[in-house]
């Protein structure tokens, strides 16, 4: 890193350290920047060269693993996809909104991994193939009419951004929230899958779909341009119509 | 989750959305409904004026003429027209339109949208002009 170094740049980390300090608080780095520093090897060098007591996450560095998501003055970005060229004065990182902080710029993500469990993302078959047989149909073919139908939904990598967004599950943790309600949504409109009736249950209900007020920030800061504003109100839609088609049934 | 990270969730002030123009044009979209309430109740008292004669009628025609009302009126029109700019653009996303396997560019569909609000005004004023 820094092989033309350019200027120096500061970037203020709100700490938290529960063994030592009950509250959280602003500590200031001077970092060197060219214009290739991303906000990831700006935590690696405080981490390497200025204080190895800083905590974050990270793994790929190419917005794949979705693990450094942080807010950088205010809003949810990825470390790894945020420059620091793009930022004049104080820059300041805080772990992402909504979630219990565990230590530094790590918190607990466990309430969205219960959520995204709850939607059940993932193919549900009734009568998958058992065992080879070579006379039956290829299972699991698509058209690429069929894949264009959820393409877009399932760029989803879990990052929490959308989360962080969001204002409703700020309000309300139990509200489904964005990534996990677009993923439900990307399965339902898969045609290998058979489970919406299964997902449905937990999609039409007041912490479901219906908790969204289309505020649209999560689409907003979305790093895979996943759009799970218009996949929760897509949602709406077909939790709209599962209602009356139920009240016909009896 | 143990206590500690617990503690460490501030609950949502109820300025959040101060914070950030993004929220701030959200807030204002939704507050579109104040004046559009008060416009449904003047046409509400209207129709009970209708009902109790001539009289009556005179004199809500003159309530809805009065400066005041008329402003709050106006504001109500700009606020129907802004909500309906940014619900016309949520449209397409929430209702992707495809025909014949191709999905229609939002672009058309927004301006299909305004297209039948021009249609709408041009059949209210040519009804008005008949009257």
């Amino acid at each position: 890193m820094n092989t033309q170094q350019i200027s120096t740049k500061q970037v203020s980390v709100k700490r938290y350290l529960p063994d030592s300090s009950a509250e959280p608080f602003w500590q200031q780095y001077e970092l060197p920047v060219d214009d290739s520093t991303s906000l990831l090897d700006a935590l690696n060098h405080i981490k390497e060269q200025l204080d190895s007591t800083l905590s974050y996450r990270w793994s790929c560095r190419m917005a794949i693993c979705g693990s450094c998501g942080v807010m950088v003055n205010g809003i949810p970005k990825l470390g790894c996809k945020t420059f620091l060229r793009d930022y004049d004065g104080d820059i300041r990182i805080e772990p992402l909104s909504h979630f219990p902080v565990q230590r530094d710029l790590v918190m607990d993500m466990e309430i969205f991994l219960e959520h995204l469990a709850a939607v059940k993302p993932y193919l549900i078959d009734d009568n998958p193939v058992k065992s080879y047989d070579p006379q039956a149909p290829e299972t699991y073919q698509q058209s690429p009419e069929q894949l264009a139908r959820y393409k877009q939904f399932a760029n989803c990598i879990n990052c929490g951004l959308c989360y962080s967004a969001c204002p409703q599950f700020g309000l309300n943790p139990e509200f489904l929230g964005p990534a996990a309600l677009t993923l439900a949504h990307r399965y339902n409109l898969d045609s290998r899958d058979h489970g919406k009736k299964q997902r449905m249950a937990e999609l039409n209900r007041h912490e479901g779909v219906w908790s969204c007020t289309f505020v649209g920030f999560c689409s907003k800061v979305c790093p895979k341009h996943v759009d799970p504003a218009a996949a929760v109100n897509q949602g709406k839609v077909e939790a709209a119509k599962h209602t009356l088609i139920a009240l016909f049934k009896g | 989750m143990d206590k500690l990270s617990s503690q460490r969730l501030p609950p949502l002030k109820r300025n959040w959305w101060l914070k950030h123009r993004f929220f701030k044009l959200y807030m204002l979209r939704e507050a579109t409904v104040l004046p559009l309430v008060f416009f449904t109740l003047c046409l509400l008292a209207g129709m009970v004026a209708l009902l109790q004669g001539a009289e009556s009628w005179q004199g809500w025609i003159a309530f809805m003429r009065s400066p005041i009302v008329f402003v709050l009126n106006l504001l109500a029109l700009a606020a129907s027209l802004f909500h309906a700019a940014t619900f016309f653009v949520l449209f397409p996303r929430v209702m992707p339109l495809r025909i014949a396997g191709h999905s229609l560019p939002d672009n058309m569909i927004v301006a299909g949208q305004w297209a039948g609000v021009v249609a709408v005004a041009l059949l209210f004023f040519w009804l008005l002009g008949r009257a």
